[in-house]
């Protein structure tokens, strides 16, 4: 339980700043996805506030200490690796039980926190194995188990679930938020999927570049994306974002409408095109349509609607669900 | 099993003429020693008419014989247990620690890869006397460790390097700094190279013949290697007698060999970072 506080926060290597200046407050208890693509720093966040990086300037605190210089064993914070780094030479009590064994606390009372973080997570019958005798759910769970048995404030995730398959994924996805729910602790999940974030998350922090783009819950930021990437990134098949006279006609240089908040009509609506491509998933029909002056629009509608590649089509956009930009702002309203 | 194929015949063909190279001198080494001087000289490769235990028996029971074992052996673990302690330590060091000046010293390390024994012979034996550890096996030990560092620290941090880096970052999360980690992780995940020098710088050693000739005078500190040369002098003619010396030193070799090579491996890390 505690907050975690970032303070112009400044990462280099080198010449390379991959943080520019970061402010950023982490709820209580809250469970924040940082979110964004590939490259863009949110691993190095997650190491910063870990402590495994150190910063180039600014504070961190956590639960209102400044931990800025402190061992990573010191922040009261534990950390699940992408690739698990579970220790290989030891067994799977080991594994969860090191860190109270460097900490030289009494082996019974290792043993009983152990047993408590295995039954948490159904690991009892694997306590004597090795890494190597286990699949890559039960892994996954180990290096759970390591994190939840020091009883830290702070949980940090780095892309756990990135090596799993998608079955487990969306297992170990709902098995995450229940043991948010048990803990009651802060969690910080960083993850590039933003179905993962939408999913699990009370906060997202989208990041683009070592810049948060916007925070919020995810409603927030499906419903008024701060700028066009936030627009852009949140929101699957993506955001239609469009220039020229459309955008212009409704008083902005950018407009997006989101593929699910277009009606589609054979013979009537504000906007003529011609189907290019047509995905019928049953519970959705997906259509790429082009559109003459406004350009290619991407459509979605629940359930299954029988168009084809060259069907004549009439699309009419929600006013009322209309994002306006301008330059990198949405405009009000 | 598939049939005969001319590929993997040709394949033991090569096996048997190569380790034919090895298994020869080695059984005409071991057979030797049961043979008298005279058989021995008409026949050297052949079976011996009459077993001769009498040789075998005769060096069994000499004393001196047992002293070289045991002076050989000395300076041998000595070696190796500095060799793997000071290699591996070093090597941990270059291999986990960014610090100013690593790569210029790790050249410097390097350089002494390439340094001919031979050629310093003269200064080691000046230092060594100096060091005033002339006539004892320190005088052997130390040299041996300092020319075996060079390629062992090579060897060390390239296994060490292999390691993933996640593992130091849960180990520094849980609370473990460099020198537990090397301890708790490093040592015990690195036996199949721990295991490789060992028996590399341990036969080294046994078998060296150069700096023992050179560091060591009395008669009471000597190696088998010097030993040997001993028994060649007593015993003119007596190649029987050198044989069954011979065949008796190689055994602690082999031995040292198999109870090493149970470490020697692969795929101990299995099982931590991939999914
Ligand atoms: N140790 C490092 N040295 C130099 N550059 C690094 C280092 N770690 C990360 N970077 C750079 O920082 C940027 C952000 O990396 P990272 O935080 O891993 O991104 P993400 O996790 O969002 O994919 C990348 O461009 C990467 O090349
Ligand atoms: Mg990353």
């Amino acid at each position: 339980m505690a907050e975690v506080r970032l303070e112009g926060v400044k990462k280099c290597f080198g010449a390379v700043k991959v943080i520019p200046k970061l402010d950023l407050t982490i709820a209580d208890g809250s469970f924040t996805v940082l979110v964004g693509p590939s490259g863009c720093g949110k691993s190095t966040l997650l190491r910063l506030i870990a402590g495994l990086e150190e910063t180039t300037a600014g504070q961190i605190l956590i639960d209102g200490v400044d931990v800025t210089d402190r061992e990573p064993s010191d922040r009261s914070i534990a950390m699940v690796f992408q690739s698990y780094a579970l220790y290989p030479h030891m067994t799977v009590a080991q594994n969860i039980g090191f860190g109270l064994r460097l900490a030289r606390k009494p082996r019974s009372e290792i043993r009983r926190r152990v047993e408590e973080a295995a039954e948490i997570l159904q690991l009892q019958a694997l306590l004597d194995r090795k890494p190597r005798q286990l699949s890559g759910g039960q892994r996954q769970r180990v290096a759970i188990g390591r994190a939840i048995v020091r009883k830290p404030k702070v949980f940090l995730f780095d892309e756990p679930l990135s090596n799993l398959d998608a079955a487990l994924r969306t297992q170990m996805r709902v098995e995450l938020a229940e043991l948010h729910a048990k803990l009651d602790a802060t969690m910080i999940y960083v993850t590039h999927d933003q179905v993962e974030a939408m999913t699990m998350a009370d906060q997202i922090v989208i990041m683009d570049g070592g810049i948060v783009q916007q925070s919020g819950s995810p409603m927030t930021l499906y419903d008024r994306p701060a700028n066009p990437f936030v627009a852009g990134f949140i929101g699957s098949p993506r955001m239609n974002l469009l220039e020229g006279t459309v955008a212009s006609d409704a008083g902005a240089e950018l407009i997006g409408v989101r593929p699910e908040h277009f009606v589609l009509s054979n013979d009537a609506g504000s906007w003529e095109g011609r189907v290019r491509y047509a995905e019928h998933l049953g519970s959705d029909t997906v259509a790429y349509v082009d559109v003459e002056g406004v350009g290619s629009v991407t459509v979605r509608v629940s359930g299954e609607v029988p168009v084809r590649a060259g069907d004549r089509v009439f699309l009419t956009p929600n006013q009322a669900r209309l994002h306006k930009f301008a330059g990198d702002r949405r405009l009000a309203a | 099993m598939s049939g005969f194929t001319w590929r993997s015949a040709s394949r033991i063909c090569v096996l048997l003429l190569v380790s034919s190279l090895i298994v020869i001198p080695l059984a005409a080494t071991i057979l030797g020693g049961f043979k008298t001087d005279g058989e021995l000289r008409a026949e050297p490769f052949g079976l011996p008419d009459v077993w001769r235990t009498e040789y075998y028996a005769e060096i069994f029971a000499d004393t001196r014989f047992w002293r070289y074992l045991w002076n050989s052996l000395v300076i041998s673990l000595l070696t190796v247990a500095l060799t793997l302690i000071l290699g591996s330590m070093a090597a941990y060091a270059f291999a986990q620690a960014k610090f100013f000046g690593s790569r210029f010293l790790f050249s410097y390390l390097l350089l002494g890869l390439m340094f001919p024994f031979a050629a310093a012979i003269m200064p080691l034996f000046l230092t060594v006397r100096d060091l005033g550890i002339l006539d004892t096996p320190w005088g052997v030990i130390l040299p041996q460790v300092a020319f075996g560092l060079a390629f062992s620290i090579m060897f060390f941090r390239t296994f060490f390097k292999q390691m993933p880096p996640e593992l130091f970052e849960a180990a520094r999360v849980d609370g473990c700094g460099y020198i537990r980690f090397y301890f708790y992780f490093t040592l015990p995940l690195s036996t199949p190279i721990l295991a490789t020098i060992a028996v590399f710088v341990f036969v080294q050693s046994w078998n060296n013949y150069l700096l023992p000739l050179i560091m060591l005078n009395d008669r009471a500190g000597y190696t088998w290697t010097l030993g040997a040369m001993d028994y060649r002098g007593e015993y003119i003619s007596s190649w029987n007698r050198t044989l069954a010396f011979m065949t008796m030193t190689l055994t602690p070799a082999v031995v040292f060999f198999i109870a090493a090579q149970k470490y020697i491996v692969a795929g101990l890390t299995g099982g931590s970072v991939k999914g």
